[in-house]
């Protein structure tokens, strides 16, 4: 199986170097058949890749420890399903992960395009996917090697990080990836766009299902991976400002930008350099992004093994980057358009707005994470800079973010009329105000807090009426139910429902992040059986202890009962695990989750005459972070379901 | 009614100002533990470190919050103790400076670049939409077809 996975490997490369010359030599020629070559070239390529991913998990799930990479990230007593995700624990399968999908990525863009007469662009989409393809698989058969083998078989593995034995873990680099990889598409359209000429909007409109999906992934990456910290860490916080975290939010930003004025070039046919130069940057990103996830450049939680990839990774962001502002500058001439807005009012405007602070705010998150880096070579210090910098830095600039949130979608295009604003602004501005201040009576007295919770009900609010007049228009005209007509203008006008939908998911994060930071409870105590501690309105009794085998770990637990009030309203169960293969213990929280709060319990200590030390915490209103970024996966689902016209015409 | 919500606003930030806030909570453990690194271990935020002198340190912490000690001041004591290089976060004086304030700078040039692009590609609109000859005068909309004009563009934004 080690051969078939280096063959599969090394073939895929080859058909992938093969590729790009056969499209090369198809545009250079002109001649279609090359072309046509070339794009089955490029199915090969996903073929011979999806071998080798297979060739890897076989390997995994069957022990076969005289792999290194399996060896490294697996044992024998490891669960079948970790066994099986081990896969992509460690950067040599990462990087095979990259690879493979989006070999099937652009197997799919070829099959998507079949029936579509060869358009002068689609040569260059394949050639820059080709090229990504080649860089990933060189990496792989000649840097890091997965399928490398020890020359000798060792007894057994040296077994998965425990604190990578969780299910979110499972499924967070994996959809990361996916964000990552996605981004590779729109970029090689642009590309295409950019050097044929074709510079309208037809390569953001081809090109918007995956720009939003991909987007959809790197949200269900980030919050996974938050949820993750959350409920495996046991610090009670679910974002560190960890320099790998941010890799990961720099790109969303961007992308979140992308994804607004691709609307505007859409409907308006403007802001094209600027669309360019996003896709650029957001693509550069997610490669960086790849790349610091194990280099080890800056010190991160996420270093599970740094190799000497670095050169090659910031080779390729280089040639990348200069290669598309290159493009950009050649072929600014037809990418400038004659502006044309009417009003600083007008949605266009309120976009770029937008757009100015969530790159700002990337920019921010780039600057601070990569700041270490930057003082040390102009001072010599070594400085860390963590989350009270980015707390600081980034708070005031999201509030800001949050506010343009509400006014943008509701903001007319051109040019809004003072009617236009009254009738979408007044209404939730008096809500909003008016929770505000309801709020401040019952003692929210913490600026950032309340002015986070205000926007917040400003966003909520738009969107709500926005919501309700659509309905009470639509049962006005066709007399259905309420239920019925909402469903159906969610339904009918998905698209803008969608976005709505994601803002809401925004507001509900804001709510989570606002409450569980700025209210939340903390206590620490050591307790003899039968003894109990106090945090807020709970009592915990602690009232039981047992030691259990289970899998690969001896549990040691503490049961706890949970009181309110004097009623006994629940039980948790503190963990502390020891691994096999594992030298450190590791604490499993114990969580009772709310919509109001969460009870949050780890237990850092056990003294050798049976006293516990818990450490608990209540996290107000911290499930809503989850709910949030559920709503706003929904969302973007809900805004690229495509209509049945489209569906026709295509 | 527009101007009344604005008064809304003011007399709303006013009592903001006025209301004494509630008492703050009591500072938790966290909340200073976000603000070091673990001196046994070289970068490991506090709160994420689990050893033996990652513990020392949240025990010093917690007793210097139950003596009434601020945020800033066990802060100070373990920069004394230890050095700056204890704090997650750059000290804001000399070319730390630089981190705080290079976003605000950057935000500041970007929100005026695109100032200054939106006036430019306003007023190249307005020139567009100037009436070229002495065509007709154009003909007035009364407010309520204005209105529902107005209701049906909006929702058929998007659908577009």
């Amino acid at each position: 199986m080690v051969t078939f996975g280096n063959l599969s490997q090394f073939g895929a490369l080859a058909f992938s170097l093969l590729a790009m010359v056969l499209l090369v030599a198809g545009v250079v020629r002109n001649d279609l058949r090359w072309i046509r070559a070339g794009k089955r070239s490029l199915v090969a390529v996903a073929v011979l890749a999806t071998g080798a991913s297979v060739a890897l998990g076989y390997l995994f799930l069957t022990d076969a420890f005289q792999v290194e990479y399996v060896a490294s990230y697996s044992d024998r007593a490891l669960p079948v399903f970790y066994k099986a995700t081990a896969f992509w624990a460690g950067q040599k399968g990462s990087l095979l992960f990259w690879a493979w999908v989006l070999s099937l990525f652009s197997a799919l863009v070829v099959h998507n395009n079949r029936r579509e007469p060869d358009s002068r662009a689609t040569p260059y989409v394949y050639l820059v996917l080709a090229g990504t393809l080649a860089f990933f698989l060189f990496l792989l058969c000649a840097v890091t090697n997965p399928f490398e083998t020890l020359g000798f078989v060792p007894r057994d593995g040296q077994g998965l990080n425990p604190m990578l034995q969780n299910p979110g873990m499972v499924f967070h680099p994996p959809t990361l990836f996916l964000g990552y990889i996605g981004f590779t598409i729109p970029f090689a359209y642009a590309v295409a766009a950019m050097v044929t000429g074709t510079t309208d909007a037809s390569w953001i409109r081809k090109t918007r299902a995956w720009n939003v999906l991909s987007w959809i992934f790197l949200t269900v990456g980030i919050i996974l991976g938050g949820q993750w910290a959350y409920v495996e860490l046991g610090w009670g916080g679910y974002w560190a400002w960890d320099p790998v975290e941010n890799a990961s939010f720099i790109p969303w930003l961007t992308s979140t930008a992308f994804i607004h004025t691709a609307i505007i070039q859409e409907r308006r046919g403007i802001m094209k350099v600027w669309n360019m130069s996003l896709i650029l940057l957001t693509f550069v990103l997610c490669i960086f992004g790849t790349y610091l996830v194990r280099s080890g450049v800056l010190q991160s939680v996420h270093d599970f093994g740094a190799t000497g990839l670095g050169g090659y990774f910031l080779a390729f962001i280089v040639i990348t980057l200069l290669g598309g502002i290159y493009l950009i500058a050649e072929s600014y001439g037809e990418l400038k358009t004659p502006g044309a807005l009417e009003s600083y009012l007008s949605r266009e405007s309120t976009f770029l707005f937008n757009n100015v602070i969530l790159l700002a705010l990337a920019f921010a998150t780039f600057f601070g994470t990569v700041f270490p880096l930057i003082s040390e070579a102009v001072t010599g210090n070594k400085v860390t800079v963590g989350p009270p910098f980015f707390n600081q830095v980034n708070t005031p600039l999201f509030l800001v973010l949050l506010l343009i949130t509400g006014v943008c979608p509701l903001i007319g295009w051109r040019k809004a009329s003072p009617v236009n604003l009254r009738r979408n602004f007044l209404r939730p501005a008096v809500a909003a105000l008016v929770g505000g201040a309801i709020l401040l009576a019952l003692g929210v007295g913490e600026p950032y807090a309340l002015l986070a919770f205000t926007l917040a009900g400003f966003v909520a609010a738009t969107i709500v009426q926005e919501f309700v007049t659509a309905v009470g228009s639509r049962r006005k005209l066709t007399g259905e139910s309420s239920l019925t007509a909402g469903f159906r203008v969610l339904w009918r006008m998905r698209r803008r429902y969608g976005g709505h939908l994601v803002h809401f998911g925004l507001v509900l994060i804001v709510v989570g992040i606002t409450g569980s930071s700025a209210y939340k409870l903390e206590t620490q105590a050591t307790l003899s059986r039968g003894e109990s501690l106090k945090i807020g309105r709970y009592e915990l009794k602690y009232e039981d202890f047992k030691t259990y085998q289970k899998f690969n770990r001896t549990v040691y637990a503490a049961v706890l009962g949970v009181y309110n009030d004097g009623d006994r309203i629940g039980q948790l169960e503190a963990e502390r695990r020891y691994y096999v293969n594992a030298r450190q213990p590791t604490t499993e929280v114990a969580l009772r989750s709310t919509l109001v709060e969460d009870l949050y319990v780890t237990m850092p200590g056990i003294g050798r005459t049976g006293e516990i030390t818990l450490k608990v915490a209540v996290n107000p209103l911290l499930i809503w972070i989850w709910i949030g970024g559920g709503v706003m996966v929904l969302g973007g689902i809900l805004a690229i379901v495509p209509s049945r016209k489209r569906r026709r015409a295509s | 009614m527009t101007r009344n919500v604005v008064w809304l606003a003011a007399l709303w930030l006013l009592a903001a100002a006025i209301v004494p806030a509630r008492p703050a909570l009591a500072l938790t453990e966290t909340e200073v533990a976000e603000g070091l690194l673990c001196y046994a271990c070289p970068g490991e935020p506090l709160t994420a470190d689990r050893c033996r002198g990652g513990d020392q340190m949240r025990a010093a912490i917690r007793r210097m919050i139950a003596e009434g000690k601020t945020k800033q001041e066990i802060l100070d004591y373990f920069v004394q103790e230890f050095g700056e290089e204890i704090l997650t976060y750059p000290p804001k004086r000399g070319f730390n400076l630089v981190a705080y304030v290079g976003p605000f700078v950057g935000l500041l040039v970007g929100a005026a670049v695109a100032a200054v692009v939106v006036r430019r590609w306003s007023s190249a609109g307005r020139r567009r939409s100037e009436p070229r000859g002495s065509g007709s005068p154009p003909t007035r909309l009364d407010e309520k077809t204005r209105r529902r004009i107005e209701e049906e563009l909006s929702h058929l934004d998007e659908e577009a």
